[in-house]
């Protein structure tokens, strides 16, 4: 399991809840929001807690506010490249194969309750990958696919009109090419690159491009709260 | 532009006064600490040519006893910086004795850029430097000797009281390194 402790070597839960907090953000909210945490601390605040640390400190707040905010970019920048994606990504990938039918995906993806699977050439690279949104493109043809059109297409026609994917392969509908990234990219990226392209897993590759793994969105967030 | 404007300052303030028992903390340290040279100096040295204290000692005792967390005040800069400028302000005068100004003006110069390139800033080494050209006949006659006595025999003590009284304050550490 993730350890957090591992990469920041200390007992202090109070320092490892604020890095699992400043993580977080990162993930969660982005960088804007982070910038603007890194830049409400002000003069003031500095002031005050350095009136609270008895004795004289040969610094002036200003110039312990530079310290401040370069030690907060150091940290931020220790985080971004301290968890790296093989230690978070899921081992025991679901699979299809190019060639596989797309009736078998759909049973895959049903029956282990999965909403995405990487489709592999024979070689065990990543040719694409299938997502349910995937399948709601080729249900209707508006160029922003959602559930809600599929029903209203479903209702005004009133047939099935996934009928034509007995005909199918995998290979017809996969998004690709795929978006792959390295067992050494670090997660923050991850959620960077989730957030851009607007998808929600990322096969994960080794040196020779074979599949080892895959990270969904979830497995970001359970890294984070499992600690 | 940009150079008048720096003069304007950056900052608001400077860091918030401390509280009373710094201050006498402070006092203590800085009255314990100079009392010892001091009393040497005015009771065996009164008579003689050699010289146990120097003014350097009180701009010392400002950082060691008042500002015990400054890396200026720390065992390396304290040590380290009195007897390199110590030295550097003796070699001074004995290169440059006939041009007092520039004696007095190298020796300092170069003590500061010696501390720094050393990691050793104290600034009362200026001092130390300074004093060594223009002390006076009875520190010129010195020669070398002065690196030794005041100077090093002088801090020694000084820190010595500073180990044993900054520790007993309850707020107060010292050092906060050695080396």
């Amino acid at each position: 399991m993730f350890r957090l402790e591992k990469y920041f070597p200390t007992s202090d839960k109070n320092v490892l809840a604020s890095v699992l907090i400043l993580i977080f953000l990162e993930v969660k909210m982005k960088f804007s929001l982070l910038n603007e945490c890194r830049q409400s601390i002000t003069e003031d605040d500095i002031y005050e807690a350095m009136k609270k640390i008895p004795g004289y400190l040969d610094i002036t707040p200003s110039d312990s506010m530079e310290l401040y905010r370069a030690a907060f970019d150091h940290a931020m920048s220790t985080l971004k490249n301290a968890i790296k994606a093989d230690q978070v990504m899921t081992r025991k990938v679901i699979t299809v194969s190019e060639d596989t039918a797309l009736m078998e995906v759909v049973h895959k993806m049903a029956d282990n309750e999965i909403s995405g699977v990487p489709v592999l050439k024979e070689d065990g690279t990543v040719a694409g990958v299938i997502s349910e949104k995937d399948f709601l493109k080729r249900m209707n043809d508006d160029k922003k696919p959602s559930f809600m059109r599929v029903v209203l297409q479903c209702l005004e026609t009133k047939g099935c009109i996934a009928a034509d994917f007995k005909n199918l392969t995998a290979r017809d509908i996969m998004s690709s090419p795929a978006i792959n990234i390295s067992v050494q990219t670090p997660i923050l990226e991850v959620a960077d690159l989730m957030d851009k392209k607007n998808i929600n897993r990322v096969p994960v590759v080794d040196n020779q491009s074979r599949l080892v793994g895959i990270i969904a969105r979830s497995d970001l967030v359970q890294t984070l709260c499992s600690f | 532009m940009l150079f008048f404007q720096k003069m304007k300052g950056g900052g608001k303030r400077g860091p918030s006064r401390v509280g009373y028992s710094e201050i006498a903390w402070s006092w203590i340290g800085a009255f314990l600490g100079i009392t010892p040279i001091a009393f040497i100096s005015s009771c065996f040295f009164h008579n003689t040519d050699l010289v146990f204290i120097v003014g350097s000692f009180g701009a010392s005792a400002v950082l060691i006893y008042g500002a015990v967390r400054s890396p200026l005040a720390q065992p390396r800069n304290l040590v380290g910086g009195h007897i390199l400028s110590a030295f550097i302000g003796v070699l001074s005068y004995k290169l440059f004795y006939p041009f007092p100004w520039f004696a007095a003006a190298f020796a300092v110069a170069t003590a500061i850029a010696l501390m720094h390139a050393t990691g050793t800033l104290h600034p009362p080494g200026g001092a130390t430097a300074l004093i060594a050209v223009i002390g006076g006949e009875k520190i010129h006659v010195l020669g070398f000797m002065y690196v030794l006595v005041p100077v090093t025999l002088g801090v020694a003590i000084m820190l010595l009281v500073a180990l044993v009284v900054n520790n007993l304050a309850k707020n107060r550490r010292y050092p906060e390194y050695w080396y």
